[in-house]
């Protein structure tokens, strides 16, 4: 052997060189397997490989024609291997066909299935109803419906069925686009009802609920976590109670406070709960502010409702919408949030 | 005419056509070839052909370790090969019968 393994790979270099333009994924497939080749093409004559094969260049324009690997042949060559996996893919599936036949007590899984193409064809002609009945705005339901009459919804589902029957028993006959048709509709017919199927049950498992959700409280307040009482000062009101008008405590928000030490201290009923995190002011350092039996603003937060005006704190004057008495009693005048 | 025209055409069944009953490695499927007379046939050509054909899925590749030189990669037939073979064969064949008689008709020698 005269060839040394270096003289091959400057040779199979010339050649990836000259094939530089084509996309990389191509050219390594192209090229893959070239060094192996080229050893034995050195193997079994004499002389330089330029001598028995010529330059790496023509070598390249060569290769490049006989595997139809144009510059921009990119998708040719792609579309070739995607043929291929289909074929592939066509084979295992005839195997599993065969090997999972005896799980249903047939020699094939699709021997199974054809007694059972009748029922298939029923069933579609019922997607197909729901399916007709809902883009023609009706709601999606078990039945088919047209104009809210079941009536005639039953009449487009005989309909259907009987189409899908007739469909069924020629389809076998049918060859080249109307074939196709017949599949990409099927394909489409599935998906569109797998959606409406969806919605069906969606509302058939939420409408359990349904009389639950009416009598919740007022959504807005839904979303508060705290609740930060300000004085006519400005000032923030620690420990604060609520009450309406009949003496029941207020209750909004989460009445504790989690700290970042993961220990969750013990409920308390008074307002804030998180007095650091007043929206407008830090706490008031004096020990104890009793509250003022004056009215003052309630401040929600967690909604993160701005006070009206641009005013940076609170004032009696910009009093915002949900008012209530802030004091220890309780009276029967002001307005409530509940 | 040019053969080399020609053989582009059908190097493709040229190249099924000499694994159909052994397989081959690359430098042995084209001395196949030429002993078949084809002799224009060029390495790159049969190189790139095998390649072309295997990301086809028309052929296998095994690789057989050898002593002496280097190891070789053998290329097989699978069903899908010999299902293309078949066609392309019939192919060829109608087309030949078509242009022999196509010759005929005008006198031309053989």
């Amino acid at each position: 052997m005269t060839v040394t393994g270096q003289e091959i790979a400057d040779y199979v270099d010339r050649v990836r060189g000259a094939l530089a333009d084509l996309p990389p994924a191509v050219r390594d497939e192209l090229t893959e397997d070239l060094p192996e080749h080229l050893a034995e093409v050195a193997a079994e004559t004499d002389g330089t490989l330029v001598d028995r094969l010529g330059a790496p260049e023509a070598y390249a324009a060569e290769l490049r024609a006989a595997a139809g690997a144009e510059a921009g042949a990119r998708s040719a060559f792609l579309s070739r291997r995607l043929d291929a996996a289909r074929a592939r893919a066509g084979t295992q599936l005839r195997a599993l066909d065969t090997q999972l036949g005896p799980l249903l007590g047939q020699p094939s899984v699709s021997e199974f299935l054809r007694p059972l193409r009748p029922a298939w064809w029923l069933l579609r002609g019922w997607l197909a109803a729901l399916v007709i009945s809902v883009i023609l705005g009706g709601a999606p339901g078990l039945l088919p419906r047209l104009d809210g009459s079941v009536f005639a919804g039953l009449v487009l589902l005989a309909g259907t069925v009987l189409a899908s029957v007739w469909l069924g028993r020629r389809s076998a006959g049918l060859r080249g686009w109307r074939r196709q048709a017949v599949q990409i509709g099927t394909a489409a017919l599935l998906l569109f009802s797998f959606a409406a199927l969806v919605t069906v049950d969606q509302r058939a498992s939420t409408d359990r609920f349904g009389s639950y959700q009416e009598i919740s409280t007022d959504r807005r307040y839904d979303m508060i976590q705290d609740v930060f009482v300000y004085d006519e000062q400005g000032r923030l009101v620690t420990n604060a109670r609520l009450f309406d008008q009949n003496g029941v405590p207020i209750r909004l928000g989460w009445p504790t406070c989690p700290d970042g030490t993961g220990v969750v201290p013990p409920p308390r009923y008074v307002y804030p709960y998180c007095p650091e995190q007043a929206p407008f002011a830090p706490p008031v350092p004096s020990p104890a502010t009793p509250a003022p039996p004056a009215p003052g603003t309630v401040t929600p937060t967690g909604s993160a409702p701005a006070p009206s005006g641009s005013a940076p704190a609170p004032s009696a004057s910009t009093s915002a919408s949900p008012t209530a008495t802030v004091g220890p009693a309780p009276s029967a005048e002001p307005t409530t949030t509940r | 005419m040019d053969t080399t025209q020609l053989l582009k055409g059908v190097l493709d069944l040229a190249v099924l056509a000499v694994l159909k009953d052994e397989d081959g490695y690359g430098y042995d499927i084209l001395r196949r070839l030429r002993e078949a007379g084809l002799e224009e046939v060029g390495d790159a050509s049969v190189y790139g052909t095998l390649r072309r054909l295997f990301a086809a899925g028309l052929l296998t590749t095994y690789v057989v370790p050898s002593e002496a030189g280097p190891h070789r990669k053998y290329y097989a037939l699978n069903a899908a090969g010999r299902d293309q073979l078949a066609r392309s064969g019939k192919t060829w064949r109608s087309f030949a019968t078509t242009m022999n008689a196509l010759l005929d008709d005008r006198g031309m020698a053989a």
